[in-house]
């Protein structure tokens, strides 16, 4: 018993170690002065961090990468929640339509899906290639399966039909039921699918360097410029936008958390 | 007068029937059973009852008045599903209390408490259903129906969910609670003794059809078919033919005969106190015994068929696998089918 457990024991360290690794050396480097041929840095700075502070591009790449973001997610949670809820309760015959329409993104490699755009957007009653919109859509797209899959499980696992029912019965109109029951129980798998789709887009490069690269320059698109000028600095980048997603994995997971423990609606 | 009428119900999925043509009436303050096997449309016709299935043709009437095309919320039923359906987010409290919300009713506190103390979950109207035992989430699911003082309480299998002991105490709960608010009540099961226990009248339904209706001591004694029969009461059933020759006897008509396993009688082969007036007797061996409790239970072989024999379990008074015995047939009791 001892023995196996000291081999688990082993295997989850080995496994983190691999994992944390490239970070630990991603934090050195962005911390590093003078660092060629020793195993660890020969003096330490944070002048990588001040410059990047400093740079006005910087905040700009920042603010673009979080309006795509929240629009995207946004429109997404505002279209999708009721899109799968309507199909989950009333239209059951039509989850696998949905659920192969959802798992889409998956079959088209990125590059073929923004060729095909630019090619539909650049021309026609829509033209919107080159601008942030064509972004937004597709960003949507790209982040259908989480939407899809995490909203659906929360609603599956809470047997939303039933709680329908029950409340239209004790009269409820549908959207009360909907707003009374069925939303505060499944606003901690809404919260899981979103934080999955902003950790998702915060480092998408493909999609926006394609369809807007340099005219809507976003932070992966100023990260990959930046590669070119300073190995230091692009640590530096690289770090801060972690840390941004562990604080809003932390935040997230904080609340769900709480809502578990105090249910919404709770005295 | 009629206080539910369904009238020539007929539902259908995929091109098969799931209720055929049903109709059946309901006086107030009564506590009917629909009875019967799984997939054998009851739950449908409950949920018709209610609203939440639409039916391709037919009537449902409460109280005198055509529901048939009314959405849940306007059809004055509380229904208690199978496995309670409470709202996870809300406490005791807020999940009884939520109807009377919806219907903006003055007074709320005082009925909901009145009702918490009727289903005794005084003390617990804090909880969240996850930190209440399977017994006390059904008597907050029943609460939250009678809260909204509904025409018709439908309940889907209540007690389905819950362990032997619970199951028999809630029975008798449930039953006081129906008599003291004189509700009508459709309750839904598959279970032929808690139907016995609870109804004041049973459905037994077969194939989304009402094989047969009445009190549970005339289902019980009297099964119009061999399927009411098997499914009721463990009936001895046997082909008119083969019992014709176990008896000896041409006067018997019918394809079958159903005869209950607590009227028939072992003796040993060979007893001298063999009385055959108004019997008939069947020798045969015993096969196998078990035991269910107070009830002894013996498969007799006899040279046609096997038939099951139940005995109070007396101490001491037990036949011996494979001992020789003549089995005393009541011809009164024989149930031609």
């Amino acid at each position: 018993m001892k023995s196996s457990l000291t081999f688990h024991k082993l295997f989850v360290g080995l496994l983190v170690i691999y994992l944390l690794i490239p970070l630990v050396g991603t934090l050195l480097f962005s911390i590093a002065g003078k660092w060629d041929h020793t195993i660890l840095p020969e003096s330490y700075t944070m002048k990588w961090y001040i410059e990047l502070f400093q740079d006005e591009r910087f905040y700009d790449a920042f603010r673009r990468t979080l309006f795509l973001i929240v629009m995207s997610v946004g429109l997404s949670v505002v279209i999708m929640l009721p899109t799968i809820f309507i199909i989950t309760v009333y239209f059951s015959k039509w989850e696998g339509l949905l659920q192969a329409a959802a798992m889409l993104p998956y079959g088209v490699p990125p590059i073929v899906g923004a060729v095909g755009l630019i090619k539909l957007y650049s021309a026609g009653p829509v033209q919107i290639a080159g601008t942030p919109w064509i972004l937004i859509g597709a960003y949507f797209i790209t982040i259908l399966p989480f939407m899809y899959q995490g909203i659906r499980n929360s609603l599956r696992t809470l047997n939303a039909v039933q709680l329908v029912d029950a409340a239209e019965l004790l009269g409820a109109t549908k959207f009360q039921a909907f707003r009374t029951v069925v939303f505060p129980n499944i606003i901690s798998g809404i919260l899981v699918s979103t934080l999955l789709s902003v950790s998702l887009l915060f480092s998408e490069f493909a999609f926006a360097n394609l369809l807007v690269g340099g005219r809507f320059e976003t932070l992966q698109i100023y990260l990959s410029d930046k590669l070119n000028s300073s190995g230091h600095l692009t640590s530096a980048i690289v770090i801060t936008y972690y840390s941004m997603i562990l604080l809003l994995t932390g935040t997230v997971l904080k609340l769900t958390f709480r809502n578990k423990r105090n249910p919404v609606g709770s005295k | 007068m009629s206080y539910v009428t369904i009238e020539q119900v007929t539902k259908g999925y995929d091109n098969q029937l799931v209720l055929n043509n049903i109709s059946l009436t309901l006086k107030k303050g009564e506590f009917a059973t629909l009875l019967g096997q799984s997939g054998c449309g009851k739950s449908t016709l409950l949920r018709s009852i209610a609203g939440l299935e639409d039916v391709d043709v037919g009537r449902i009437l409460i109280d005198g008045k055509d529901i048939t095309d009314l959405s849940p919320r306007q059809r004055e039923v509380g229904m208690v599903f199978q496995s309670y359906a409470l709202f996870p987010n809300m406490n005791v409290f807020d999940n009884i209390a939520y109807g009377l919300k919806m219907k903006k009713v003055k007074n709320l506190k005082s009925k909901v408490k009145n009702m918490i103390d009727m289903v005794d979950l005084i003390g617990k109207e804090e909880s969240y259903p996850h930190q209440l035992s399977g017994g006390q989430q059904q008597r907050v699911a029943l609460a939250r129906a009678l809260v909204m003082e509904p025409k018709v309480l439908l309940l889907d299998e209540p007690l389905s969910a819950l362990d032997a002991k619970i199951r028999k105490s809630l029975q008798k709960e449930l039953k006081r609670i129906q008599k003291e608010l004189d509700i009508t009540t459709i309750f839904v099961t598959h279970d032929q003794e808690e139907a016995m226990t609870m109804s004041d009248r049973i459905f037994v339904m077969n194939k989304g059809q009402v094989v047969q209706s009445g009190s549970p001591s005339e289902i019980y004694t009297s099964p119009v078919n061999t399927f009411v029969a098997k499914f009721i009461g463990n009936y001895n059933v046997c082909n008119m033919e083969v019992f014709r020759k176990l008896v000896r006897t041409t006067e018997l008509k019918g394809n079958e005969v159903a005869i209950r396993p607590e009227v028939l009688q072992l003796v040993s082969v060979g007893e001298d106190r063999l009385d055959l007036q108004g019997n008939w007797g069947i020798k045969g061996f015993i096969k196998d015994v078990s035991m269910a409790g107070n009830v002894l239970r013996y498969e007799v072989e006899t040279e046609e068929c096997a038939f099951h024999v139940d005995y109070l379990h007396h101490r001491g008074e037990m036949f011996e696998q494979g001992a020789r015995v003549q089995i005393l047939v009541p011809k009164k009791e024989c149930i031609m089918l």
